[in-house]
């Protein structure tokens, strides 16, 4: 008999599975949604909230340090074996890191499930029926993966205002870096190689000079003329 | 400066929820939650969309000082007409 998802009871199909797909499984099948009973529930939306609170979010920044150290310290492994697969193994782990992050500026875009479905329904999440509450989790799944997000001003704005913040810390950041690496060069035990390491100095630093010019060059490049009083007048 | 609004309080008089307020000035609901906590301070163009939407003038939605509360505002009404 074919089952109608508007009218299936949930309790009914959850006491029927077993622990793993109660526990765990569900995770993984976002095309069953429409069964998730009022435990799994739960627990999606408690997941989908993960994001908005800040101590989680801290605690995903504190992450990112041990993250970058282990791609770094295994880059560093592969590269001494053998410089192509230091390549590939770099690559493939800044993609990833890339999607991680990536990741995370959609979820600060993202509208929590509650909201679509006043959205999407003009009801309430738990108004819905299963079969509505399914599409809801699916279309936010979707959403999330293939990066459908409205950047409105607020999400602009806050972007605008941490690529600010970091390129506060980077200014310095790199005037530390290339001082300690200009040291290493001149006074580092590395006779043999001292003149090769100190073209690699230059680079660095010309290439530190060239970020850190990069927003006043851009400015004086795209601002407008500065119209005068007596043309403000006239205009 | 921190700008302040009656935006919650207009929502609770209309009964309109954070999402169909998003939905119909093209913002995410999230935004009209950081806008009632006082987090985020609108541009021009969504200031104007809210009050518009709302049937009120800008000044009556968005104040540079704190509002007084409407029952205040009522009583003093009432005793100016009185």
């Amino acid at each position: 008999m074919p089952l109608n998802m508007n009218n299936v009871n949930v309790n009914e199909v959850n006491k029927e599975r077993n622990w793993f797909w109660r526990k765990i499984g569900f995770w993984f099948v976002p095309v069953r949604a429409e069964t998730l009973g009022p435990e799994e529930w739960a627990k999606v939306r408690k997941m989908s909230r993960t994001g908005k609170r800040r101590t989680r979010r801290l605690l995903f920044a504190l992450l990112w340090v041990p993250v970058l150290a282990c791609e770094i310290a295994v880059s560093l492994r592969v590269v001494r074996l053998d410089p192509w697969a230091g390549l590939m193994s770099t690559a493939w782990l800044t993609v990833l890191l890339g999607l991680w992050v990536r990741s995370l500026r959609i979820g600060f875009a993202q509208v929590s499930l509650e909201d679509r479905a006043v959205m999407e329904y003009g009801a309430e999440f738990d108004a819905l029926k299963e079969k509505q509450r399914g599409e809801v989790f699916q279309r936010a799944v979707r959403d999330g993966l293939f990066g459908r997000v409205k950047v409105d001003e607020h999400e602009v704005e806050r972007r605008l205002q941490a690529q600010a913040a970091a390129y506060r810390l980077l200014g310095p950041a790199l005037v530390v870096f290339i001082t300690g690496y200009w040291g290493v060069c001149l006074f580092g035990p590395f006779e043999a190689t001292r003149s090769a390491l100190a073209v690699t100095a230059v680079v660095v630093t010309w290439l530190a000079a060239l970020v850190l010019a990069a927003p006043t060059m851009i400015r004086m490049w795209t601002q407008p003329d500065e119209p005068g009083e007596t043309a403000a007048v006239a205009e | 400066m921190s700008m302040h609004n009656r935006i919650a309080v207009l929502r609770a008089e209309k009964k309109l929820s954070r999402a169909t307020l998003a939905s119909s000035v093209g913002v995410n609901p999230q935004t009209i939650g950081f806008l009632e906590r006082g987090d985020y301070t609108p541009s021009l163009e969504l200031a104007f969309k809210i009050a518009e939407h709302f049937g009120l003038p800008v000044e009556a939605v968005f104040s540079p000082r704190p509002f007084r509360t409407l029952s205040e505002q009522v009583y003093k009404l009432h005793k100016r007409e009185a």
